[in-house]
């Protein structure tokens, strides 16, 4: 039972890293319908901007962490206009490739600019974490779970309760007749890049601590992200938390009570049966086509 | 009988530029150095080729996203490992396991298309790349693990030592003419079309008698294969392989390959991949910084060159705008100089279709004569386009029964009921974009069950028949989407035409057309109203439904308000009230 | 020039796009050819692999060079894949110019060029420690560490000797290193009677290791043997084994004591012990060299270079010794070295290619490596 509840609360702070970048997936999906692989880079970018604001400029933490979310979301911007803009009208496909091509780009120049050395960032509170009866709670994992709640609670705010967000959602959900309105389409769609860039830099600043700085490690959680938002439900919002936190958690327990060298066919053999089974996963909508 | 000529129907074409290929490129291998860097490049570029063009068919032909291409060229090459290695197999049918493997496994993954597309496809095939990878990985009694297996022998077939670099080098050239010829030709044949339709539009497809998932599953499959094939010659070619070279990235790699060239064609993918094994090679003056600026490269060839190098260089020399010229035998609808009979070939009986709480079809009845024009109107919402998807097949009916030429297909599935004789147009035009005028209509004479089918030279004149018969003959080699939105709905209905339907099923012709081709289509409709076809047309354009129409069903709220001959039904006060009760409006 | 009279044959964007450089001018200096890894992920090691080797072509030039004659590195890129590696040594092998060559720390790598190695027919000295490489009889692979049948045998030997501990838990990249590293350390132990309680493997690049931390600790081992490829892994796994509270010693493969993992790992390496191929204060050489190293690039040096310088002085000397860079003569010199004293240790090089038949034990105090002893086997 002991490890039970210590494998549970690390599954729970490793899926909470997966939902928080599969929210940045959810948000430029129903945007923009764009499948951005160049998530995971924006982690990685997002803690390389920490820890210049940090370790080299030597700025306190938090505002490192706004500062390096400010220019995150600039990025965003930069990023759309190079990959998405050009390709707008061309289908899912071109724009897939294009962001595939930009996470090689990002990589490889980040790797020229900052070397291939991993850095060490340290975590929010200087206490490695508490001992709560048997489960050790490793702060940094309860920085992201915390983290990870109040982003919701804002977005939930953000996008119900704020003129702005109505607008965003009006996008997301009908461009044509958002644009009939009045809603400036072009522009939402370039703040909700912003946005998940922003929110993708801040996951990587959160487990920057946990998984250290590398030019690698953004790829290791986008592609278990994206598996997550289709298990929650392509598309949909809590699906998209849900299926992180349910990924980690599988992948957590999968890996100590059946086999650790597997650990990674866990999440793709869920997300297989997710999509055999029930493609629209937990919150997700049928798919159909309309003749 | 057939008059034309049309290259794409000739069954030895390719074959002696086949010949030449070969023998070129056996020379080629024999001046190429026999070890050492240049060999090393020209193998791997040739071994990526031949998986590369499988993503052609899949990708470029079908539409379908696979990012596993590497694990398929893995298993091929740990066929021949293994085969050889630890089974002590020749090498023909070690790779003969390999690519069998693979294939299998491809169809597998087929499967997968059953209900999911675009992005789902990605991320199923990304799983199956991750778990094979895995596998590869941690199954080492079986795949020898990280380390790798070593020492892999190359083949002596039929007494050939293909030991030397020249000789292998030969051979895997060989093999990569053929597969680039097969992959050509497979495009302008039968199936190649069918996969182009689906790519295009799944709907159409199915409703021209494509069997839709079967075509995908097949795509999947012969890419598999193809991938198969790479690998086991690399495997032989380098002698050493090991899981890290088939992991996700290779993947990614081989798909760039193959938008790099141009997905479109086996020769644009050759061009792709050749491009991108030297491009890290030129690139390598840059150092660190080469991966970057083959990110960026990737970005700027999405952007600008969207149908990669192979369609840039295709743009600068104009292609096939020879007309085909030759007498075309007469459609076969045209000589059955039938009147209406009392058979009836189209039986609808209670037709309710809910969506939800909303009754679209609440329990229509309607019969459809052999020989006669069936107009079903209503105004907009009255459940006309509902009628037809179900009656196509493309909704599943809450309960009622369609029986079509005697036999029951209310469960059919949408390319069974094409089979059967039933053909369609769609108000929203569906045409196939990616295709030219004449296999959008060939597509049509293809369906299974046409009379002439089997026959490509048939087919083709079929088509060019039923292009004369709309005037679009002249047009035949453009593109589809070159051409006017009238134009597009005559290709469309030539497409119905050529498949020599039993009943044709037009749904709303005239919507989105100006007054002109309005006027076109009436004489077009009364052409095929002397001459027989039994026809369904769905309109509520009064006007041309009373020049053409023998019979006239009217819904409104899901329900048959009328039914009768046109001076009896459009006197009908229901009708009427109906008609003028609404707003008419054109829905485009 | 046969090769260059074909290229111009084969004509077409091959020759035009990577411009052959010519036999020409070779005359000037001795050209060893080396991969290295530029791009990728071992990219950091590759650049103090270049390191190293710039400190022995300086050290090798300033005693007059190889038979009067500079001695040069040209290197190409391995992008750390083995494809890259294959095409990066084929090509260094196609200039034609290159009397030996240096091969890569990565075993597959080596295992991936060893086809071409052996059709090169010239020496290639590499780092790589798959006990198999020497193995299988090539007779132009030379290995500048200690393979991993004697890093298993030394941490078996220090653990269960040394240390006196019976309950070992193995932890191991399921990668060709770790799983190479693991066999040889069950092996050893199952010559002293000794059967582990727990051999768990894992996938490189993980997001967390508290499964196996807690399969590490259900098994409540009183010694923990572990082989990880890469810091990153190694940094986590350290992190949440003192997290949940695994005290026991551990002694590690030589991942655990470079500099990157020290790094990223900080206090919870602290009081491990290593394996070490190359270790600072082990001899008066590997002295000199750190001290040479950090002077000249402000940093610890590590077996990243340390394999690389050694294998250029040992090819400068053999060259010498033979008076000649006929292959055959410079391998049969190779192979006549006893003795010679080397930043990784004493190279008595065997007819199968093997130079080192020991490593040194180092203790994390601190942070700071310290030499606790090296142990050599004769056989």
């Amino acid at each position: 039972m002991a490890i039970f509840l210590q494998l549970l609360f690390t599954g729970l702070g490793i899926g909470a890293i997966y939902a928080l970048v599969a929210l940045g997936f959810v948000l430029l999906i129903r945007a923009a319908s764009v499948v951005n692989f160049g998530q995971g880079q924006f982690s990685m970018v997002g803690a390389y901007l920490l820890v210049v604001c940090f370790n080299v400029l030597g700025l306190p933490y938090l505002l490192s962490m706004l500062i390096a979310v400010i220019l995150m979301a600039g990025f965003g911007v930069l990023f759309a206009g190079a990959t998405y803009w050009p390709l707008r009208h061309r289908g899912g496909l071109p724009v897939i490739i294009s962001t595939i091509g930009a996470s090689i780009f990002l990589e490889n120049i980040v790797l020229v600019l900052y070397g291939p050395s991993p850095e060490v960032l340290p975590g929010l509170f200087d206490s490695p974490g508490i001992q709560v009866g048997p489960v050790f709670m490793d702060s940094q994992y309860l920085s992201i779970l915390v983290s990870a709640t109040l982003l919701v609670i804002l977005q939930y705010v953000i996008f119900e309760k704020t003129l702005l967000g109505k607008k965003l959602q009006a996008t997301s959900q009908d461009k044509e007749m958002a644009s009939l309105l009045g809603i400036p389409v072009a522009m939402m769609i370039l703040i909700t890049f912003a946005y998940s860039a922003a929110l993708g830099g801040l996951a990587g600043m959160l487990v920057a601590p946990v998984l250290f700085v590398s030019v690698g490690m953004g790829g290791l959680i986008a592609l278990k992200a994206f598996a997550a938002n289709i298990i929650g439900g392509y598309g949909s919002i809590p699906g998209a938390i849900l299926g992180g936190l349910a990924l980690g958690v599988a992948e957590t327990m999968g890996a100590s009570y059946i086999s650790v060298p597997y650990k990674d066919a866990f999440a793709f053999f869920m997300l297989l049966m997710f999509l055999m089974v029930r493609p629209q996963g937990l919150f997700g909508e049928k798919i159909s086509e309309k003749a | 009988m057939a008059h034309v000529d049309l290259a794409s129907a000739r069954i030895w074409r390719g074959a002696p530029q086949a010949v030449a290929a070969c023998v070129a490129v056996v020379a080629l291998a024999f001046v190429a150095p026999a070890e050492g860097y240049y060999l090393n490049i020209l193998m791997q570029a040739v071994t990526y080729a031949i998986a590369v063009s499988g993503l052609v068919v899949v990708l470029g032909y079908c539409g379908q996203i696979s990012i596993a291409q590497a694990a398929f060229f893995g298993i091929g090459a740990y066929g021949v490992a293994i085969g050889t290695g630890d089974f002590g197999l020749g090498f023909v049918p070690s790779l003969l396991m390999g690519v069998a493997a693979a294939g299998l496994l491809g169809l597998i993954l087929g499967l997968g298309s059953l209900r999911l597309g675009g992005h789902y496809l990605a991320m199923v095939t990304i799983s199956f790349q991750q778990i094979m990878t895995l596998f590869a990985t941690n199954w080492i009694s079986f795949t020898h693990g990280p380390d790798g297996i070593r020492d892999i022998p190359r083949p002596t077939i039929l007494g050939v030592s293909f030991a030397n670099g020249h000789a292998f080098l030969a051979l895997c050239l060989v093999c990569l003419v053929f597969s680039t010829l097969a992959i050509w030709r497979l495009k302008t044949g039968r199936l190649g079309r069918a996969m182009q339709a689906v790519r295009d539009n799944e709907l159409a497809a199915g409703t021209c008698g494509i069997n839709v998932f079967g075509t995908k599953v097949m795509a999947f499959g012969m890419s598999a294969v193809m991938g198969g094939v790479g690998g086991g010659l690399f495997a032989s070619g380098f002698q050493y392989i090991s899981p890290d070279q088939f992991t996700f990235g290779e993947s990614i790699v081989l798909l760039t390959m193959a938008l790099l060239g141009g997905v479109q064609s086996p020769f644009g993918s050759l061009v792709g991949t050749v491009v991108l094994v030297l491009l890290p090679e030129w690139l390598r003056f840059l150092k660190q910084i080469y991966l970057a600026v083959y990110g960026a490269a990737v970005i700027l060839i999405m952007v600008f060159l969207p149908d990669g190098l192979w369609g840039l260089m295709l743009d600068r020399v104009i292609r096939r705008s020879k007309p085909i010229v030759g007498d075309v035998s007469p459609l076969p609808l045209l000589s059955e100089q039938g009147a209406e009979t009392d058979e009836i070939v189209l039986k609808v009986e209670g037709l309710a279709k809910h969506f939800g709480g909303v009754k679209a079809l609440d329990g229509v009845d309607l019969a459809v004569r052999r020989g006669s024009v069936h107009a079903l109107i209503g105004p907009n919402g009255s459940g006309k386009s509902t009628f037809i998807n179900v009656v196509t097949g493309l909704y599943r009916p809450t309960s009622g029964t369609v029986t079509f030429a005697g036999t029951d297909i209310t469960h059919a599935a949408p390319h069974l009921r094409n089979r059967a004789g039933l053909a369609r147009t769609y108000q929203n035009i569906r045409v196939f974009r990616g295709m030219t005028v004449l296999e959008n209509v060939m597509v049509g004479a293809e369906r299974p069950g046409n009379d002439i089918a089997e026959n490509p030279a048939q087919v083709v004149d079929r088509a060019l028949a039923a292009l004369d018969f709309v005037g679009l003959r002249a047009d035949a080699h453009r593109q589809v989407g070159a051409l006017s939105y009238g134009h597009q709905r005559y290709v469309e209905i030539a497409r119905g035409l050529a498949a020599s339907p039993q009943t044709l099923l037009l749904d709303e012709p005239a919507a989105g057309l100006n007054l002109t081709e309005k006027h076109e289509l009436g004489a077009l409709l009364r052409r095929l109203k002397g001459h027989g076809l039994t026809i369904l047309i769905i309109d509520h354009d009064m006007n041309l439904v009373e020049q053409v129409a023998d019979h006239i069903t009217v819904l409104n709220f899901g329900r048959r308000i009328a039914d009768g001959t046109p001076s009896v039904v459009l006197a009908n006060p229901d009708v009427i009230a109906a008609y003028l009760g609404e707003p008419r409006r054109e829905a485009a | 020039m046969l090769i260059t009279r074909r290229t111009t044959i084969l004509g077409t964007a091959l020759a035009a796009a990577t411009p052959l450089r010519f036999a020409r001018g070779a005359e000037e200096t001795i050209k060893i050819g080396g991969i290295v890894p530029v791009t990728g992920p071992a990219a950091e090691a590759g650049r103090f692999m270049q390191n190293g080797a710039a400190m022995a072509l300086e050290a090798i030039n300033a005693k007059g060079g190889v038979l009067g004659k500079k001695m040069e590195w040209v290197t190409e890129d391995d992008a750390t894949t083995n494809p890259g590696a294959v095409l990066g040594f084929s090509r260094l092998v196609s200039r034609g110019d290159c009397v030996a060559y240096t091969g890569s720390i990565r075993s597959t790598q080596v295992q991936a060029i060893a086809p071409d190695v052996l059709k090169a027919a010239k020496p290639v000295m590499f780092g790589g420690t798959n006990t198999g490489l020497t193995a299988a009889g090539n007779p132009w692979l030379f290995r500048c560490r200690p393979n991993d049948s004697y890093s298993g045998r030394v941490i078996a030997d220090f653990g269960a000797k040394t240390l006196a501990k019976k309950k070992w838990a193995i932890v191991h990249s399921t990668d060709a290193f770790g799983s190479g590293g693991m066999q040889s350390l069950v092996e050893n132990l199952e010559k002293m009677g000794i059967k582990p309680v727990l051999v768990q493997g894992y996938t490189n690049q993980q997001t967390d290791f508290t499964p196996v931390v807690l399969a590490v600790k259900s098994a409540e081992p009183d010694v923990i043997g572990s082989y990880f490829t890469f810091e990153n892994d190694l940094g986590i796994f350290a992190r949440q084994l003192r997290q949940l509270g695994v005290q026991a010693p551990w002694v590690g493969s030589p991942s655990i004591i470079n500099t990157t993992a020290l790094n990223l790992a900080g206090r919870s390496l602290f009081g491990t012990y290593g394996i070490a191929d190359y270790t600072p204060d082990s001899s008066p050489e590997a002295g000199t060299y750190a001290a040479d190293y950090t002077k000249r690039y402000k940093a610890a040096p590590d077996n990243q270079s340390t394999w690389i310088y050694d294998g250029l002085m040992i090819l400068a000397r053999a060259m010498n010794d033979a008076k000649s860079t006929e292959p055959q003569a410079v391998r049969k010199a190779i192979i006549a070295i006893k003795g010679f004293k080397g930043t990784e240790g004493t190279y008595n090089f065997d007819e199968k290619g093997d130079g080192l038949r020991g490593y040194n034990v180092v203790k994390n105090e601190a942070g700071k490596i310290v030499f606790d002893k090296h142990i050599e086997f004769n056989d």
